[in-house]
């Protein structure tokens, strides 16, 4: 709203609706209000013992005065952090122009895989955690309340490059349901700044691990794509295994093999494949 | 706040939520009042930097500013004082990493990072001492 | 010529910054807290097109807009813009949202123009023209001394290499703004300047009224580093709305305005070549170089113009040089003055050049610079900072650390001028003892109020808190501008000169012989109604210029990420006389920390497509945080028989090229282009595949 991006004629304060920030604990699943603050998730124990990567990722997003207002359903709504989308006198494809000018521009912060011609990434680091988690989401929708995947909540932006997320105008998150089957998460971001700053490629990781077998696993990244990135054959790769850094090598491999890089971001790459690694060898 | 209550303690500086110079507690937590609508503070206690010192008598949060010298030009030091006034409220005893972590969203140009940790600490009853050394040239080999 | 006291009871000690107080509980009132009765805001249109001739601009719609009470051109007539952001006309209004409206109605005719924004675009010989009267690229400025095609035939080694720094951008927390307030023809602005003479002078020249009609005010300032001498044309603008609105207006920089027009560090490209002996001894160095000062690069002379030069071979001597300066215009905001103008790129460059040729030969980077280096005062200080570091436990050779996250160190001298002169000060003792000391200048933030201060309680054997200094006001004895690490050298023997005088004016109208101390204010009481105000002025003998300085750095890279991380930074600095320690430090700390900036977090990134500035805002400009920074070790070398330097600038030279030769004796590879991002760094290694499309 500041740069004119948005000019909205009227505010709704979502904040006011009742019961939209509650942590509520469960056997099968956390629910979480889309009301509750980046700080609340940070600062809650019992979520930080049942999901760490959870824990890990909302402590990295921005700063504390932000996470103390910033909320759940705000963090996975956000809206592209292009320079040239954020720039009050650039007219770019995702504002409906017809030029993504990262392409040929300054790319060094932007996508590696992408299927439209917008390259700006998708970066809330609690997406790319909860999208690790297999989390759902439920949004009111038209008067119904329907389901999504937090693949589905992202799926529209990868290929309509004016999209930032699957919500509709009217949608409105609700809560976000959390699965406790995971034995273990992590988060892991690279950023140019110790704290307070965007993600150059952000990863995380969860898996089951049985019998000393990794079960199921899940490695997500974000800051690479417009949606949180990951690929379901990579995922397969952890099923059944115990761990070892080739395993993490296959992983990131697979996850990596489809990366097309533009003249500026071709570190996304190197970067991706350390972290896939790190947040591996950490969940495993 | 600045315009009609007159107190201009917080700065704006980038009017964007990013360099902390605004920040005040609002119910007792640090937030940035550049990124706040008025109507969204309803009901709510906000302090400023105004509202710490008692009677003249500053906190010993911002006594360990003064002591440590954690402001240069001055411009960032409310939002700092702000942060970490929440933060030893939360943690009476912090650690550098918690202080890092509390300021990561504040700002400071003249790079009074290192002394405004000193104060943090000395001001959760830490003694905090400098190993900044004076030598004479007649002494230096 | 008067001397400083041998015994010192004030002088040098840690004394509580002054105004320290006022900052902590937000009662510091700056120029952008000041808001006089009916106080209107100022806001300034610009320029969308990087370059334009503007053949028409209407203010018709914005002057009938709700709260709107002025509405300017900043130029009359058709013009040409050359810069994203460069101004076009202002309003007044009530409020700010009113001022924003305002802007949108108005209506700018203007036919773009070709542009060119990136240095490496500039300097080809068709690139569209900055100024029509000449190409971007200035003529060299050639300098040579010696015989250097012959010295690096016979050079036993020869090295080279092309280093580069980026545009910086200063970013003083407060920015650059005026509030303005007319009563009849006289005009009183607050600003938020290093130098409110320079201010004053500008204004009344731009306005065409007496100085004497024109008093400016900066009792605080938020951060200046070079950027506030003048008062800009903002400062121009905000006299003119008040002016027409017959009403007090202040006129506050937006971030994204400060990103884009009042200053920054010129970029260089510098390609260097350095011979010497296998020994070591250099014997032959040739330099040559451009870099882009914005539009101010061929502003004095309509095209063809420098502004991006630095001393060369910086702090080193070496009997054959040949180098050669080129500025390059672009279309993009001027640079201005910025903390030791000049030399972090000098310093950038030589230093780098020189760790490869410590590499080539097999030798200790120290031990190379003890050779090479002719101030006697670094040379001890390297001896002691390689000491004090830990250099030869540390060191090892270039990339044999082990991974993947590697350590290494690096060091770099520093040298600056600073020096004092032309400054006036004023004592006031009034008969209750209290005293006032004025003074003409300002405080950046350095500590100028504590200083003066201090050396007043000095000579009245008072304590610092009795004393009450004032400052930031054209109404009290002149100074000059707050630049070149000037003003402590100035100030002080100012202060000095006129706290004597009344001293010795103190003991002969009360017949005392001792009026310090506990004699004091028996002493005062007898001058009865009447204060004693006593002028003073700089004197020889209690300042001097020129300081040297070295740091040492350590580092380590996360060689998987590409992420530098600094541990450590250990400065030796040369001070003369220390007046404040306290403050003499923490300007060591904010050398230091913005050096880091330099190193690997800072730069304007431009676009070449469109011709803005992407990141005009702290979110992607990026300023290091209090996490970034590393442990800093200070050793403050105490020269009291040279009397007072300042130390602002020589402390924030050395910490890149310190940072960036760690980083390559981390690696083995130099990263020879600041900022050291992640980015290069993995480029460097050969982590980042080719594009072959």
């Amino acid at each position: 709203m500041k740069e004119s991006i948005a000019e909205p004629g009227i505010l709704v304060n979502l904040r006011s609706i009742p019961g939209l920030d509650q942590i509520e604990p469960g056997d099968a699943q956390w629910v979480l209000g889309a009301g509750v603050t980046v700080a609340q998730i940070e600062d809650h124990a019992g979520l930080r013992r049942a999901f760490p990567g959870l824990h890990e990722a909302a402590a990295e997003v921005a700063s504390r005065q932000i996470r103390n207002v910033a909320t759940l359903g705000g963090n996975l709504a956000q809206h592209s952090r292009c320079w040239y989308y954020r720039h009050r006198d650039i007219y770019c494809l995702k504002k409906g122009g017809d030029t993504c000018h990262a392409r040929e521009g300054e790319n060094k912060f932007h996508s590696i895989f992408s299927g439209n011609p917008c390259i700006s990434p998708m970066v809330s680091s609690l997406a790319v955690i909860l999208t690790a988690l297999d989390a759902t989401v439920v949004v009111q929708r038209e008067g119904e309340t329907v389901t999504l995947t937090m693949t589905d909540l992202y799926q529209r932006a990868w290929d309509n490059p004016t999209l930032h997320h699957s919500l509709d105008r009217s949608d409105l998150i609700l809560r976000v349901e959390v699965p406790t089957r995971w034995s273990r998460s992590a988060y892991l971001q690279v950023a140019e700044k110790a704290a307070f700053d965007w993600a150059t490629v952000s990863c995380a990781a969860a898996v089951r691990v049985a019998d000393g077998r990794i079960q199921e696993g899940r490695v997500v990244l974000g800051s690479v794509a417009p949606v949180p990135y990951q690929v379901a054959a990579a995922n397969r790769l952890l099923q059944g295994q115990t761990w070892s850094d080739a395993l993490g090598g296959s992983v990131a491999e697979r996850l990596l093999r489809d990366a097309t890089p533009f003249a500026h971001n071709g570190h996304k790459v190197p970067i991706a494949r350390a972290l896939i690694q790190r947040a591996l060898r950490h969940v495993s | 706040m600045r315009d009609h209550a007159g107190l201009t303690g917080a700065k704006e500086v980038c009017d964007r939520g990013t360099c902390g110079a605004c920040t005040v507690l609002l119910d007792g937590e640090p937030v940035y009042a550049c990124m706040m609508l008025a109507i969204q503070a309803q009901g709510r206690e906000i302090t400023t930097v105004e509202g710490l010192a008692r009677n003249g008598n500053l906190t010993a949060l911002q006594e360990a500013f003064v002591d440590k010298d954690a402001s240069m030009c001055g411009y960032c030091t409310p939002g700092f004082v702000m942060s970490l006034t929440a933060l030893l409220r939360r943690n009476p005893h912090p650690t550098p990493a918690d202080i890092h972590h509390a300021c990561a969203g504040n700002l400071c140009r003249c790079g009074t990072q290192p002394r405004i940790v000193q104060a943090a600490l000395q001001a959760s009853g830490v003694e905090v001492l400098s190993r900044t050394e004076v030598i004479s040239y007649a002494h230096l080999a | 010529m008067p001397t400083w006291p041998e015994k010192r009871s004030v002088l040098g000690r840690r004394v509580r910054r002054a105004d320290g107080p006022l900052k902590v509980t937000g009662a510091a009132k700056y120029t952008s807290d000041v808001q006089p009765a009916g106080c209107l805001y100022g806001m300034i249109l610009r320029s969308k097109w990087p370059a334009a001739r503007v053949t028409g601009i209407d203010l018709s719609e914005a002057v009938r807009s709700p709260g709107i009470k002025a509405a300017i051109l900043v130029r009359d007539g058709e013009r040409r813009v050359r810069y994203y952001g460069e101004e076009l006309a202002a309003v007044a209004g009530t409020t700010k949202q009113a001022c924003l409206d305002a802007l949108r109605k108005i209506t700018v005719r203007a036919q773009p123009l070709p542009f060119v924004v990136k240095e490496a675009d500039g300097i080809q010989p068709d690139a569209p023209r900055v100024w029509d009267e000449a190409p971007n690229l200035s003529k060299p400025q050639v300098t040579e001394r010696g015989q250097v095609d012959q010295a690096f035939a016979e050079a036993e080694v020869v090295v080279e290499g092309t280093y580069s720094t980026q545009v910086e951008i200063h970013h003083c927390l407060e920015s650059h703004g005026n509030a303005a307030a007319w009563d009849g023809d006289e005009l009183t602005v607050w600003s938020s300047t290093q130098g409110v003479f320079s201010v004053r002078e500008g204004l009344a020249g731009n306005l065409g009224v007496d100085q004497s009609k024109v008093r400016v005010i900066s009792e605080f300032m938020g951060g200046g580093f070079g950027s506030k001498f003048g008062p800009g044309v903002e400062g121009a603008i905000v006299a003119r709305l008040a002016k027409q609105a017959n009403a007090p207006v202040k006129l506050m920089l937006s971030r994204f305005e400060e990103s884009l027009a009042v200053g920054n560090r010129p970029s260089s490209i510098q390609k260097v070549r350095l011979g010497a002996t296998r020994a070591g001894k250099l014997v032959a160095y040739e330099l040559d170089s451009y870099g882009t000062a914005g539009v101010g690069s061929g502003a004095a002379t309509e095209g063809g113009g420098g502004g991006a030069e630095f001393p060369a071979p910086y702090i080193y001597t070496i009997p054959n040089t040949r180098v050669q300066h080129r500025g390059v215009a672009l279309n993009a905001g001027a640079a201005r003055a910025f903390r030791a103008p000049g030399h972090p790129q000098a310093s950038f460059g030589i230093e780098s050049i020189l760790d490869e040729l410590a590499v080539k030969l097999g030798l200790d980077p120290v031990e190379l610079r003890l050779l090479n280096d002719p101030s006697e005062i670094r040379q001890r200080e390297y001896r002691l900072g390689r000491d004090r570091f830990g250099w030869r436990e540390k060191y090892r050779l270039p990339g044999s650390s082990p991974g993947p996250v590697k350590v290494g160190v690096g060091c770099a001298g520093a040298t600056w001028g600073g020096g004092g002169g032309g400054t006036r000060a004023q004592a006031q003792i009034n008969p209750d003892g209290s005293v006032e000391i004025r003074c003409g200048t300002q405080d950046l933030g350095t500590g100028t109020r504590t200083v003066m201060a201090m050396v007043a309680a000095e000579v009245f054997g008072l304590p610092p808190e009795a004393i009450r200094a004032r400052l930031g006001d054209t109404a009290y004895p002149p100074s000059g501008g707050s630049g070149g690490s000037t003003t402590a050298a100035s100030v002080s023997p100012a202060v000095y000169d006129a706290c004597e005088k009344a001293l010795a004016e103190l003991q002969q109208q009360t017949g005392l012989e001792d009026v310090r101390g506990e004699n004091w204010k028996p002493a005062c009481r007898r001058l009865g109604l009447e204060p004693l105000v006593v002028s003073g002025q700089w004197q020889k003998g209690l300042s001097s210029s020129g300081v040297g300085g070295v740091q040492f750095a350590e580092v380590e890279v996360d060689t998987e990420t590409g992420l530098v991380r600094v541990r450590k930074i250990t400065c030796v600095q040369d001070c003369g006389l220390i007046v404040s320690r306290l403050t003499c430090e923490s300007q060591v700390n904010g050398g230091i920390i913005m050096g880091i900036g330099y190193a690997l977090y800072e730069d304007r990134v431009m676009d070449a497509g469109t011709g803005v500035v992407l990141n005009p805002n702290l979110e992607t400009y990026k300023l290091p945080g209090i996490a970034d920074i590393p442990e800093i070790d200070i050793v403050l070398v105490d020269m009291p028989e040279r009397g007072v330097i300042g130390i602002g600038e020589p402390v924030t030279i050395p910490t890149a090229s310190a940072i960036a030769n760690a980083v390559a004796n981390a690696l083995g590879v130099r990263i020879s282009s600041l900022p050291i991002t992640p980015d290069k760094v993995l480029a460097a290694l050969g982590q980042v595949k080719e594009l072959t499309a």
